[in-house]
């Protein structure tokens, strides 16, 4: 059922989110989101990290109906299958997507081929965003696989 | 003149955000930032520890000599370096973020040729953790940046029309200009805590140390005073403003830690913390140098600090209003030797009966300035002020916070006299519920007469520093101002005398006479003094009280600031810089001189 996949995309990234937020908190990383989705529209810095909050809930969201949409396909569904889903999800975000992709649409974030100009640049995150924190990629990881863990298992309970 | 590596306490200014405040020394060179807040761990602490502490130099690679002063009505500040072969000048400011993705926290410093060519070196030496964290210094997309943890740095360097120029040394961000007649340059330190790190364009910082130059301006035309020593009084009023520390309005008593009261000694306390002891100065200040704002945001501060304890109240609270502060030491080698450095403040423990009065004093003065408390804190404070009258017989550790044995500090039974007869007149005024108005009157008398049989000395006709001894406590002067007794008291007045004569050395004041449970001796206590030239003021001797304080103006630095302590033999400031005590007492002396009729 779709409503599983939403129920769960929202439960995961409130999780997801948390956790990103306790381990900046415990000062494992500095990587900031909501600070970074928001700025793609705003320099406001607080409508920016209101912002990103509600990109980053949407996002999760899509992506886990995507999760559904591939179980479907699969015919497989649990947590466990949610969690290895989270497991690529995550290793995709931190090499192709925030490394790669986002820089490249962000029009504040530096790419390698970026000269400093005139306009304001955030800190790039480098491979496996390791600029922001040594630990960045492991609390990556676990946060989600905490993520698809609770998107499988809310389509699985959804039936 | 640096010795050991170490500058002289007098040659720093400060600067700040109203977050967090860097001291510059007049050579140039940043030896202190905490990061992202004041009462953070340091980035910077040279001054601490001139070889691991870290800092951010500025200067020219020839001699030099320096000249320096705050551009007018701001805390921006302007150093002017001459070598035998130009000139160039130096504005540092701490930015305000005002255009642009602004970074969380940012140093900017600009440099302007005025003549001939000066060659100028700059090196970032980031040491994290109050030094105890290792830098990992890296570039992004060719810009120097370091970090550790949660807090990272960037360093830009824009010279003569090129970006860039930053390089990686052994643990150090280092580069060079040559500034030539006409050039302009423009170094960069930006900050970020738990997120990335927003490298600025050179128009934005510039355009950010502009606006910051322009508000600090507006907000110095904005204040109400025009009495006596009205430029001193401005300074002290920026100075202030600089330990606000503007999320939760509460005042930094300092913002530095361990900067020591005896050098090479043990006396070396963290004040990035907001005093109770301090709160009815800072309210009546604040109130008089027009600035409501801040005075409505300190006073709520107040108010929602002491909910946590209520209805005790501790000595010190955190900026954020938290009640937490345990000391621990540091491995730091301390200022020119002066250990432990230590961090957060084993006083917020101590039992000091003086800060009632202080918080009475201080709601006293906010209602009779036209304002009026919510019922619930007037509720709160109801319970406070029985407090009051269960406690005041026992000893305390006193103002001064001493290490020795409690006693009964007749100053602290002065203030507890404060505290009951300023809530019975709240419950008057119907600021407080009245029910328990009538035993506040009756332990008011009580208190009276404690300090009046057992805490005046006949002999010496003087209060005294607690009850039954000969000693003197230069604190005893705010029975005069905080309104214990008359300013003309024949009391008080034998007790100024007395306080001159024993504890005065031309301009100096030292805090007390007698034991206090520390190693060594301290330097003259610079709020002392102007408690001095107030007590003079309300004691009908304005000439005096004049004297002395344009004595004491001519001890304040080349940058019109004071630390807390001053050392009478060599005029050496000792103690946290810039204090804000001591720029409280300056500011209550001057307004009460005015209103005496002085100027």
């Amino acid at each position: 059922m779709i409503w599983g996949a939403l129920a769960g995309g929202f439960a995961g990234t409130l999780v997801l989110t948390t956790t990103l937020r306790a381990a900046s908190e415990l000062h494992l990383t500095r990587m900031d989101i909501p600070f970074l989705l928001g700025t793609v529209l705003t320099e406001n810095r607080v409508r920016a990290k209101a912002i990103g909050y509600g990109l980053h809930f949407v996002f999760g969201v899509v992506f886990a109906v995507g999760y559904w949409a591939i179980f479907t396909a699969i015919d497989e569904r649990g947590w466990w299958i949610g969690a290895i889903f989270g497991l690529g999800h995550g290793l995709f975000g931190a090499t192709a997507l925030v490394n790669v992709l986002l820089p490249l649409v962000h029009p504040r974030m530096a790419t390698p081929l970026t000269a400093a100009g005139s306009t304001p640049l955030l800190e790039p995150p480098g491979f496996l965003m390791l600029n922001y924190g040594r630990s960045t990629p492991v609390v990556t990881l676990v946060s989600h696989v905490a993520y698809g863990a609770i998107v499988g298992g809310f389509i699985a309970l959804a039936g | 003149m640096r010795a050991d590596g170490y500058a002289p306490i007098r040659e720093y200014a400060a600067i700040g955000d109203g977050r967090t405040t860097a001291l510059v020394a007049s050579d140039g060179s940043i030896d202190w930032l905490c990061l992202p807040d004041v009462d953070s761990p340091s980035v910077f602490a040279a001054i601490l520890d001139a070889e691991r502490g870290g800092r951010f130099a500025l200067a020219p690679e020839v001699p030099f000599e320096d000249e320096r002063r705050y551009l007018p009505g701001t805390n921006v500040l302007e150093t002017t370096f001459r070598t035998a072969d130009g000139a160039v000048r130096v504005t540092d400011a701490m930015t305000l973020p005002l255009a642009g993705i602004a970074p969380v926290r940012e140093v900017a410093r600009r440099v302007e040729g005025l003549s001939g060519s000066v060659p100028l070196a700059w090196s970032v030496e980031p040491r994290f953790q109050y030094g105890t964290q290792a830098a990992r210094l890296g570039r992004r997309n060719g810009l120097a940046v370091a970090d550790a943890g949660a807090t990272a740095v960037a360093v830009r360097a824009w010279a003569a029309g090129q970006t860039g120029g930053a390089d990686l040394g052994d643990g150090s961000i280092v580069g060079r200009i040559d500034v030539r007649d006409g050039d302009r340059a423009l170094l960069a330190l930006s900050a970020a805590h738990q997120e990335p790190l927003v490298f600025g364009s050179r128009d934005e910082v510039e355009q950010r140390l502009d606006g910051t130059i322009a508000f600090w301006r507006k907000w110095t035309e904005k204040r109400e005073y025009d009495g006596p020593w009205k430029d001193d009084v401005l300074r002290s009023a920026l100075a202030l403003k600089l330990l606000v520390y503007s999320p939760s309005g509460a005042i930094a008593a300092a913002p530095t830690t361990s900067l020591p009261e005896t050098l090479g000694g043990e006396r070396n306390w963290d004040y990035r913390f907001a005093w109770i002891r301090d709160s009815a100065f800072t309210l009546e200040a604040l109130l008089d140098l027009g600035c409501p704002a801040e005075a409505h945001a300190f006073f709520w501060w107040l108010m929602h600090a002491s909910q946590l304890t209520h209805p005790r109240l501790q000595v010190l609270y955190q900026l954020d209003g938290g009640n937490r502060a345990p000391e621990q030491e540091l491995p730091l080698e301390g200022y020119r030797g002066s250990r432990p450095v230590r961090i957060g403040n084993g006083a917020v423990d101590q039992r000091q009966l003086d800060i009632y009065g202080d918080l009475f004093q201080a709601v006293w003065v906010y209602v009779e300035r036209g304002n009026d408390i919510d019922r619930e804190a007037g509720a709160r404070l109801a319970a406070t002020a029985g407090l009051v009258c269960d406690v005041w017989r026992e000893p305390d550790r006193g103002l001064w916070e001493v290490r020795s044995g409690p006693v009964h500090f007749v100053q602290s039974k002065m203030m507890c006299w404060i505290a009951l007869d300023r809530a019975a007149r709240l419950a008057e005024r119907g600021q407080l519920p009245r029910e328990h108005a009538a035993r506040w009157r009756r332990e008011a008398e009580a208190v009276r007469d404690f300090v009046e049989e057992q805490g005046f000395s006949e002999a010496k006709g003087s209060y005294v520093r607690f009850a039954g001894s000969e000693e003197l406590d230069a604190s005893l002067l705010l029975g005069s101002l905080m309104g214990y007794c008359d300013g003309d008291d024949p009391r008080m007045a034998g007790t100024i005398d007395a306080i001159r004569q024993e504890l005065g050395h031309g301009p100096y004041v030292h805090r007390y006479t007698g034991e206090d449970g520390l190693e060594g001796r301290e330097g003259a206590f610079l709020c002392c003094s102007f408690w001095l030239v107030e007590a003079l003021a309300r004691a009908g001797r304005p000439d005096e009280a004049a004297e002395l304080m344009e004595s004491l103006l001519e001890l304040a630095n080349d940058v019109g600031l004071y630390a807390e302590e001053i050392d009478p033999l060599t005029g050496e400031f000792l103690g946290n810089f810039p204090q804000g005590l001591t720029h409280l007492g300056l500011v209550s002396a001057a307004v009460a001189y005015a209103r005496a009729g002085g100027g």
